[in-house]
């Protein structure tokens, strides 16, 4: 019965199933863009500096004194290797320090690091502009952000004079001669970071082996609270009397956390913008399709059917109307979205321009349960609730009246 | 009669009191003015030994300073080895460091002058006693104590509008013999953020000083720096050409 009355007018179901299977499909792949961008996104600010975890002395991340420090970071390497889902690690150890050029010197951020592991970690080495990358056996090499190396007047080839406090509290000073100029597109990071190489940097500040930060890279974003519960329980062993904290990229740049939330937000008015648009019309197909068949419901109600009968009937209708759209616009979303998600989206014109600050040119959207499952549920329940309306106007009719309707 | 006598009396205490008030505020600032006066000297030589306590371990540097009037200041480390010979030169605002090793003088930018020296908790700033107090803020007595049966004034300073300065409020307390006792520094909200207090008062260069300083950071507990003076000389003057970058470099025995 329900079956036959949808294919009675099959112009205004197919219209309608249209709609729902438009919505859907819009909203899953709109979702899983979003969520992919996100990963993207992640991913490329991890590998800028952060890394997915870190672990640091406890205390380190929020006052980077020099002495709070990884004593032995040569064990823990020992022990992260031991865990599958880690790609990859670098140790880095940092100090603040003055920076001199010729006349010019800025409070700066110096890193210490391997120029080798380095490169697996981070784009740095990407992100050379000029110069080079430091190599294996340098030593007093240095690696300028570009907005830094114009407020110091500095060019590669020059000398640049650096002047800090080491681990045991000595004055520590040292010459450094410009290798290369990096620019990562994040200002704060140009304009206030020297790089350069750990053992050099171990000798200047009297590190004594030491380090400040261990910088893991995992397979995946997934794969982090793994990573991070692993090397939680395994770090007790290492663990000689110094305390260690383990990180993840959420604590280590909760802007970027911050970011998202606001741009998540930002894009959930903007479907329920479409929700409502989706909504309407389907509240429309409905509403048409009752007050076409007023006279055929005037018949049956005279024919001794129940109003609520009646609503029954029209509610198991528009729930199969739904069902069908909805699971073709699962398919067909996520159809669609598969297909960009193996062969990724260029985006024309910017390929350049993002490869120049270490993202892939090609953005790939990430299907996901809840990538589907958000979007076809939102427009489950929206569906449902709309067709609820004229099911509910059904039960006013009087049959004399609705017989003689036009 | 009897009630225009009072009246006279009245309008002349009244006028007395009121000369007192503006001179009060001037005896303020000129004591003030006379606290950093005797805490410097016209010129001084002094050999401390500053000792800097974190957590786990703690460092001592002795440092031979030499000031001359509020504005020109010239430090260099003795020992330990390690640091002989780095050097920091104040001159009015300005301020240069030297090191030996690399041999070279870097110097301050004026965005590094709140940041501390030698890792120690005094600032770049606060080394040099520099006049700011005097000149960049207002003072006001806001107590009295008694030290060692002596009057001990408490002043609060702010800072006068759009002066240049890092601190919120500052509170002095000066004794009667314009000898500080304490410097509490306080932020924008004026939450206290360090106190330095001056201890042992004993007869060094010829007046009573108070031979220990401590700098204590007041978030943490565990950290602190003391100045110990083991030696001061107060003088009439010393040359100029003492306060140069070329005596930075080769600093005299």
């Amino acid at each position: 019965m329900v079956w036959r009355n949808i294919w009675r007018n099959p112009r205004r179901s197919i219209l309608t199933v249209l709609a729902i299977v438009f919505a859907t499909m819009l909203l899953v792949f709109m979702l899983s863009w979003q969520f992919g961008s996100y990963d993207t996104m992640i991913n490329t600010a991890v590998k800028v500096h952060t890394g997915h975890v870190q672990v640091q002395a406890e205390g380190y991340h929020d006052r980077m004194d020099i002495w709070r420090v990884v004593p032995d970071p040569d064990a823990l390497s020992r022990v992260l290797g031991e865990i599958p889902e880690i790609e990859t690690t670098t140790v880095r150890a940092n100090a603040f320090s003055l920076v001199s050029s010729e006349d010019r010197t800025y409070g700066v951020l110096l890193i210490g690091i391997d120029p080798e592991k380095e490169a697996t970690v981070s784009t740095l080495q990407k992100l050379i502009r000029r110069g080079e990358y430091l190599g294996k056996n340098d030593s007093n090499a240095a690696l300028v952000g570009e907005l830094l190396a114009e407020n110091l007047k500095v060019d590669i080839g020059d000398e640049l004079v650096i002047l800090g406090q080491g681990r045991d509290g000595s004055v520590a000073a040292s010459v450094l001669t410009v290798k290369g100029i990096f620019s990562s597109g994040e200002d704060s990071f140009d304009r206030s970071s020297v790089h350069m190489p750990l053992g050099y940097f171990q000798d200047v500040f009297s590190m004594r082996g030491a380090v400040h930060e261990v910088v893991i890279l995992g397979r995946s974003l997934d794969a982090v609270e793994a990573i991070k519960g692993k090397i939680k329980r395994r770090i007790r062993i290492v663990d000689d009397h110094a305390k260690m904290v383990v990180l993840d990229w959420m604590e280590l740049m909760p802007g970027l956390v911050q970011s998202i939330k606001m741009d998540l937000v930002s894009a959930l008015i903007m479907y329920a913008i479409l929700i409502v648009v989706v909504a309407f019309s389907i509240l429309n197909t409905f509403l048409m399709a009752i007050f076409e068949r007023t006279r055929e419901f005037g018949v049956l109600m005279a024919m001794g059917t129940t109003p609520g009968r009646l609503m029954k009937f029209l509610m198991y209708e528009s729930v199969t109307i739904t069902l069908i759209g909805i699971v073709l616009g699962i398919i067909g979303g996520s159809l669609f979205t598969w297909y960009f998600q193996v062969h990724g989206i260029m985006i024309s014109g910017a390929s350049e321009f993002l490869s120049q600050y270490g993202l892939p040119e090609r953005m790939y959207p990430k299907l996901s349960i809840l990538s589907i499952g958000l979007g076809a549920g939102i427009v489950l329940v929206i569906t449902l609730l709309t067709a609820l309306y004229p099911a509910l106007k059904v039960r006013r009719l009087r049959p004399v009246e609705a017989i003689t309707a036009v | 009669m009897r009630k225009r006598v009072a009246l006279i009396l009245s309008l002349t205490v009244a006028f007395f009191v009121f000369l007192c008030g503006s001179l009060w505020a001037t005896d303020v600032e000129d004591l003030v003015r006379e606290a950093i006066n005797y805490y410097r000297g016209e010129a001084s030589f002094s050999t401390v030994d500053m000792t800097i306590h974190r957590p786990g371990w703690e460092r001592t540097l002795t440092i031979k300073a030499w000031t001359k009037g509020q504005k020109d200041s010239l430090f260099t480390i003795v020992a330990p080895p390690k640091d002989n010979g780095n050097g920091t030169l104040k001159r009015g605002k300005e301020m240069w460091m030297f090191n030996p090793k690399v041999n070279r003088v870097i110097k301050l930018p004026p965005s590094m002058m709140s940041q501390s020296w030698m890792g120690s908790d005094f600032s770049n700033n606060d080394l040099a006693k520099s006049d700011s107090i005097i000149e960049d803020y207002t003072h006001e007595i806001t107590g009295t104590e008694t030290h060692d049966g002596k009057k001990v004034y408490v002043i609060t300073s702010m800072p006068k509008p759009g002066a240049p300065v890092v601190w919120g409020m500052q509170k002095l307390m000066i004794r009667e013999d314009f000898i500080f006792l304490s410097q509490e520094f306080y932020d924008e909200d004026l939450l206290l953020v360090k106190a330095m207090t001056g201890r042992e008062i004993q007869m060094l260069g010829g007046k009573l000083f108070p031979r220990i300083w401590t700098m204590q950071k007041i978030d943490t507990e565990d950290e602190y720096t003391v100045l110990d003076y083991g030696e001061i000389v107060f003088m009439e003057s010393l040359p100029d050409d003492l306060f140069t970058i070329s005596s930075l470099k080769n600093p005299r025995r």
